[in-house]
């Protein structure tokens, strides 16, 4: 008997023999059951959440991966794929059930110079498959703020974006081909890793699927040539009004920046007295951060366009970046400015929407408002190019009255984004915490064919139940008793625990 | 015409299992494909602008709408829809998203499935689905935005659509540069453009008879566009220059382009890994096949073969023999064909069980342009 499968035998909730059973996949050591083990994998990036998964199981391999999904459907177990857990969105949580997590899988399979294409495996970083790729003139176009930590099978799941999505595009738009693995054990591959193929657009499909259609065992993405040449500005503004119209205005231009980020005076203040300092002036109300990239004449024409618009929209200064290193500190306090919040609470509300962008400076002016009726300090740092915001709340969970009251404005503040015409999710994914909203933006036969197509690559609904799509919202599922499946089969999340981004204090 | 008369029509052809058939403006129709249908649903009536703020650089439009209107529409804002299919400017914007037809402008601005935003559309059982949205980022629920687009009609009848559109550059020219060396020099020239740091909108190789066609003479040649402000286009024009020789023409040539395969009977795409079409390449356009026009986008990796624009000149199977071998790294899609020809190449291109799932929930009936795509169900 292994080590995992005698830890299991003192576990009285986890059948032994199915620990064992996956112990002999993936050799003991890469079997969690106890429970002082598991809680490192109770939560993703949201930590208002918290899940206790039953088990987890870490492939090292393609040939691993699909022998544990196969175990997983021989033994009808629900399960949830998970890469590194940077999630914002409690996609990743597993109650009481399984985690595949993939994170082991980090190979570069293949590189591809010459067609600018890259085959990697799930668990790959980011961050790192650029650093791989950057000596050859190449890059990974989407670049979450986690790209540090966050693995590609994520960004697949999530259809991740980031701030340089303005001009090159989500992750799906990078995406060729992948090779699946059904919840049912079937391996599908989906897209082309060569030519365009005709036919639905299953890789199309997959991508931002959350981990509810089944799991990626390779990718295989598009890279980008390195710009020639890469520019980045700062205009600073006594006022969150005139960046917010400047924003506007640089879209309307015409110009396409690689990336357009506003940050708003909180933001700004908790960032410099970070570690992660960029020097941001600490006095001003709003920063706008613009790069411009491609060929040198190009980028300096626009430069000064957008210059020329930030000055005239009220800017105070405009500071563009002498060298690489300036550019790099200036992307710093913007990259970690999440990380940087931890100093003012224990805890954070990472928001997550989207608006059209005509509508920001009126949107802002009412985030203000709700955030002021609740005695809350929202700080504002988010994709403006693409009118996708993130207010963030920080807050302490401990105080029920505060978490309250945060829950409150939140809960307003994605109201009138909804009203707006905009969108509840733009790059953060519905997972857990978006799902009480999909009901006010989508009408019940849309959220019937998603749960339809949900069912062809998923007729158990066993990976990642209770995501995405309210299960009330699907008719056929409704009739199928939830005792065809084993322990911890999905069920209606009831409200108090799918209620968006309720603080839940631990 | 709007989305309830969508509704009503498939549910009646629900009700007696009538076959439908979908059209746009009926300018590609079906491509010749087999369609089994008793009745035509046309979308030719279903055409408008629903909303439009420029600010938000952002169209929501009916999907008869068509792409010359949306164009008109858009240039009084200074702005435009960079999709660029082949065929004919009266298309409509759903038949263009519904078949994924996507033109030289593609390998800049993207794919249709990339300018889409959001859409509605009307299942197979007549209930009326939304996916997507109608703004630039989104990831809530499912994509059901390109799950619809390419998927012929056959999920669903698009009825409305949201696009992403981009401001008219400040500077917009093409070039050509005439191909009149050997292979060798061809081949280099084309490597030399595709590795520099050039950013053309557009770059693609015509064949000599394609030239022909377009007035520009017998040799094959180069067509780029460059566009963006005057600074960045004039130092591409330069870079080029370095290069080899290009001349300016005037922009209605990729209007012609489109236009020539509008008349053919055969169009036929062939992509691959865009390293070796640009190998290839050369010894593609110099092997001018008399009739049949060829045209590549080194860029993109994809070969057009297009046929029939003079019929009596081509012998009624010519369409077949198209000297095109597919392989692990190339993939070849028949976009359109004599209807007598399409049984020979059998185009079952969702028979795959996931493809068929999709179409029988979308579709529980087979009513929508059964046949389209070979027997999926």
């Amino acid at each position: 008997m292994t080590q995992s499968a005698l830890r299991a035998a003192s576990s009285p909730s986890v059948q032994p023999a199915i620990a064992e059973r996956f112990s002999e996949i993936v050799g003991g050591q890469h079997v969690l059951v106890r429970q002082s083990e598991l809680l490192v994998y109770n939560s993703d990036g949201l930590p208002g959440y918290r899940r206790q998964p039953k088990l987890a199981v870490f492939p090292g391999s393609r040939e691993e991966a699909i022998a544990v999904v196969r175990l997983l459907a021989e033994q009808r177990l629900p399960f949830v794929p998970r890469g590194a857990g940077t999630g914002l969105s409690g996609g990743a949580l597993a109650d009481d059930i399984v985690v595949v997590g993939l994170h082991r899988m980090k190979k570069i399979l293949s590189l591809d110079i010459e067609n600018r294409r890259a085959t990697v495996e799930p668990g790959v970083v980011n961050l790192k498959l650029n650093r791989h790729v950057a000596p050859h003139g190449l890059l990974y176009a989407p670049d979450p703020s986690s790209e540090a930590a966050c693995t590609i099978g994520g960004n697949i799941a999530e259809n991740a974006g980031g701030p340089h999505c303005l001009k090159y595009g989500v992750t799906s738009n990078h995406v060729l081909a992948m090779t699946i693995v059904l919840p049912s054990g079937e391996v599908v591959e989906l897209g082309s890793k060569a030519g365009e193929r005709d036919g639905y657009d299953l890789r199309g499909a997959f991508v931002g699927s959350e981990g509810c259609f089944g799991l990626a065992v390779d990718i295989t993405v598009k890279l980008t040539p390195k710009p020639q040449t890469v520019r980045t500005l700062l205009a600073d503004f006594m006022s969150v009004d005139q960046a917010a119209h400047v924003t506007s205005a640089v879209i309307a231009s015409g110009i396409v920046p690689a990336a357009l980020e506003f940050m708003d005076g909180p933001t700004i203040r908790v960032v410099e007295d970070s570690i992660y300092a960029a020097g941001y002036p600490r006095d001003a109300e709003a920063v706008l951060l613009v790069e411009l990239d491609g060929l040198e004449a190009g980028v300096t024409a626009d430069l000064e366009a957008v210059r020329q618009i930030c000055l005239k929209g009220g800017a105070r200064n405009v500071k563009v970046a002498r060298d690489d290193a300036e550019r790099m500190k200036l992307w710093q306090g913007r990259k970690k400015a999440f990380g940087a919040m931890g100093r003012l609470a224990p805890h954070l509300i990472v928001q997550d929407a989207v608006i059209p962008r005509t509508r920001l400076p009126e949107i802002l002016s009412t985030i203000h408002s709700i955030s002021e009726k609740y005695g809350v300090l929202v700080c504002n740092v988010f994709h403006a190019g693409d009118g996708n915001l993130h207010p963030n709340i920080a807050y302490s969970a401990d105080d029920p009255a505060e978490s309250e009251r945060v829950h409150k404005a939140m809960t307003e503040i994605m109201r009138a984004c909804i009203d707006a015409g905009g969108s509840i999710t733009g790059e953060h994914g519905v997972g857990l915490d978006k799902m009480g909203y999909m009901e006010d933006i989508f009408s019940a036969p849309s959220l019937n064919a998603m749960c339809e197509l949900r069912s062809v690559f998923d007729p158990e609904r066993r990976s990642n139940p209770g995501k995405v799509v309210p299960m009330h919202s699907c008719r056929e599922w409704q009739a199928v008793p939830a005792s065809r499946l084993q322990f911890g089969a999905e069920a209606e999340s009831p409200p108090l625990q799918a209620e968006p981004s309720h603080p839940s204090a631990e | 015409m709007s989305t309830d008369r969508v509704v009503s029509a498939i549910e009646e052809c629900v009700a007696s299992r009538t076959p439908l058939r979908i059209a746009g403006r009926s300018t590609w129709l079906d491509a010749g494909r087999p369609v089994r249908a008793e009745r035509t649903l046309s979308l030719i009536d279903d055409a408008g602008v629903v909303s439009y703020v420029p600010g938000d650089l952002t169209l929501t439009v009916r999907a008869g709408t068509s792409l010359s209107e949306i164009e008109r529409v858009t240039r009084e804002q200074n702005q435009w829809l960079p999709l660029d299919p082949y065929g004919s400017p009266d298309g409509t914007i759903g038949a263009t998203l519904a078949t994924a037809s996507a033109g030289p402008l593609s390998s800049s601005f993207g794919l249709p499935r990339d300018l889409l935003l959001g859409l509605e559309f009307v299942n197979g059982r007549g209930e009326v689905v939304r996916g997507g949205g109608k703004v630039v980022k989104n990831v809530a629920g499912f994509d059901l935005s390109r799950l619809m687009t390419g998927s012929w009609g056959t999920l669903g009848v698009i009825t409305e659509v949201t696009l992403r559109l981009y401001s008219l550059p400040q500077s917009d020219r093409t070039f050509t540069v005439r191909l009149r060396g050997n292979q060798k020099e061809t081949g280099s020239l084309v490597y030399g453009i595709s590795t520099s740091p050039l950013t053309p909108y557009a770059f693609l190789l015509l064949s000599g008879s394609t030239s022909q066609a377009l007035g520009l003479g017998e040799d094959p040649q180069l067509v780029i566009r460059f566009g963006g402000n005057e600074a960045l286009v004039r130092a591409q024009v330069e870079a080029l220059s370095r290069l080899c020789k290009p001349i300016e023409i005037d922009s209605v040539t990729w209007t012609k382009l489109r236009g020539l395969e509008y008349e053919a009977h055969t169009v036929v795409r062939v992509s691959g890994l865009p390293r070796r079409f640009l190998a290839v390449s050369a010894e593609i356009l110099a092997d001018d096949i008399p009739g049949i026009r060829t045209y590549v986008d080194p860029r993109r990796g994809v070969l057009r073969v297009v046929a029939g624009h003079d019929s009596e000149t081509l012998p009624p199977n010519a369409s077949v023999d198209l000297r095109i071998e597919p392989s692990d790294s190339t993939h070849v899609v028949y976009e359109k064909l004599d209807p007598y020809v399409w049984p020979l190449v059998s185009p079952s291109v969702a028979s795959d069980p996931l493809s068929q799932g999709i179409k029988k929930a979308y579709d529980p009936y087979n009513i929508l342009n059964p046949g389209i795509l070979g027997d999926v169900m």
